[in-house]
């Protein structure tokens, strides 16, 4: 099946943009920080490759086959990440923070529902039930996470966690795409896929450019340093540490009038 | 366009506008930190408290735990007599000085968040203080249904002495936070708490 010369570009651009990213991430030893991440990316340029090859010398049938079994693993892969912004995220010191943890819990349910009622009220204009299947697969994964990233933020923000390192490009970048998509792809079900193919390719190429911009932004933001936190001298570690707990112990005296 | 079209692009402008308006909510708030970021401006988000009330108010609750008669609600304080409950309203501020102390737990918070900034180990402090406002917000809530009930005289001394003393134990931890992490103004801090 031919391509046309603007897919071309963009598939190249997009296969480029990857690697570039799997080499800062390699170089500037990311990968070993953001495990998943990094898989989600060179899942990314084996995708474009697999399903190039089929699209070129496989049929229709095969193509849609490849697609939905690279679509299934960018969602788990994509999900992981999640759980890995989380891991960093609402953990600094090695362990879950005790007053996000609920939070968490929480945002995922609702995002989990939200996400699923809008993707099974979603009527996507296609004959084939297996193109309905890869639309609302796509339309399920970006409110999933649009929703899981921007909750993630406002949680760190509120809590007062640190939000100005590497894991945060990585959810804004995430958080950013997942939502245009979700935008571009809703569009898409309104318009219907017969009466406007134009505007349908327009909108996804213009998903495809943000996806670059995207990318662009990762490669730029992951190759600088992210600002060193200082660290406390032994000595007033282990004096906030008294501090804490003795101020654990007056407070529950207080509070329960009898020692703990 | 069909019926389930309609439904469902008003139930994907509804997310994303609770999306958005959460955005702009986080993004503002985070530029409000980032903006009032230095201590002056935290500082001057608090409003003043009368910390020598606040420690009688303490000095009686532990001076009741002290007697180790736990049962009995208002135990005779070793240095004196325990506080009535009209002294205990007067000295607490009544329900708008509780509100003033829900209203200086943000600032506190952000007081350590400061702190944590630099030094990521203050953490586990931002953390303690977190779950201290939130309990100070309980005994608020309810103080608030029982003011609507009209029991509020009665509800007052219970939880407010409680609501106090977590709130001067959170006053006294952002203190020993400041003096231990040596993080500049320690003495404007100790002025305005």
């Amino acid at each position: 099946m031919p391509l046309s010369g603007l897919n071309n570009l963009f598939w190249a651009a997009g296969v480029l943009g990857h690697i570039a990213l799997l080499i800062v991430l390699f170089v500037r030893r990311r990968a070993v920080r953001f495990p998943f991440f990094t898989a989600l990316i060179f899942s990314n340029v084996l995708r474009s490759l697999i399903l190039y090859l089929v699209r070129l010398y496989g049929s229709d049938r095969a193509y849609l086959v490849a697609y939905l079994l690279c679509e299934g693993v960018d969602i788990l892969l994509q999900v992981s990440v999640v759980y890995e912004v989380a891991f960093n995220t609402l953990r600094p010191l090695g362990r879950w923070a005790r007053d996000v943890r609920h939070s968490m819990f929480l945002l995922v349910g609702v995002s989990l529902l939200v996400a699923s009622a809008l993707t099974w009220m979603a009527a996507p204009d296609r004959p084939i039930w297996e193109f309905q299947l890869v639309i609302k697969a796509g339309f399920f994964s970006s409110t999933l996470m649009s929703e899981l990233f921007l909750g993630m933020a406002v949680l760190s923000v509120t809590s007062g966690l640190p939000w100005r390192t590497h894991v945060a490009r990585i959810a804004h970048g995430l958080g950013v795409y997942s939502l245009l998509d979700v935008a571009i792809e809703t569009a898409k079900t309104a318009l219907g896929a017969v009466q406007h193919q134009e505007l349908q390719d327009a909108l996804t190429y213009g998903r495809k450019a943000v996806y670059l911009v995207v990318l662009v932004y990762w490669i730029v933001t992951l190759w600088r340093d992210a600002p060193q936190p200082r660290e406390l001298s032994e000595q007033v570690r282990e004096q906030l540490r008294s501090i804490q707990a003795r101020l654990a112990y007056d407070l529950f005296t207080l509070r329960n009038g009898r020692k703990p | 366009m069909t019926e389930q079209t309609t439904v469902f692009l008003i139930a994907v402008s509804l997310m994303f506008s609770i999306l958005l308006t959460t955005g702009a909510v986080y993004l503002r708030r985070a530029n409000k930190l980032s903006r009032e970021g230095s201590l002056d401006a935290l500082l001057a988000r608090l409003v003043l408290v009368d910390r020598h009330k606040l420690a009688q108010i303490v000095a009686d609750l532990e001076g009741a735990s002290e007697t180790e008669d736990f049962d009995e609600p208002y135990a005779r304080h070793p240095a004196g007599d325990p506080l009535e409950p009209w002294q205990l309203w007067e000295l607490a501020g009544g329900i708008e000085g509780l509100e003033a102390m829900a209203a200086n737990c943000e600032v506190l918070i952000d007081l350590a968040c400061y702190v944590q900034e630099w030094y990521p180990e203050a953490l586990p402090v931002a953390e303690e203080l977190r779950l201290n406002a939130r309990e100070i917000q309980w005994h608020l809530g309810r103080l608030r249904g029982a003011q609507s009930r009209g029991h509020l005289q009665s509800a007052f001394p219970e939880y407010a002495q409680r609501a106090v003393a977590t709130y001067y134990g959170m006053t006294q931890h952002v203190l020993a936070l400041y003096e231990a992490s040596g993080v500049p103004g320690w003495t404007r801090l100790q002025a305005a708490l």
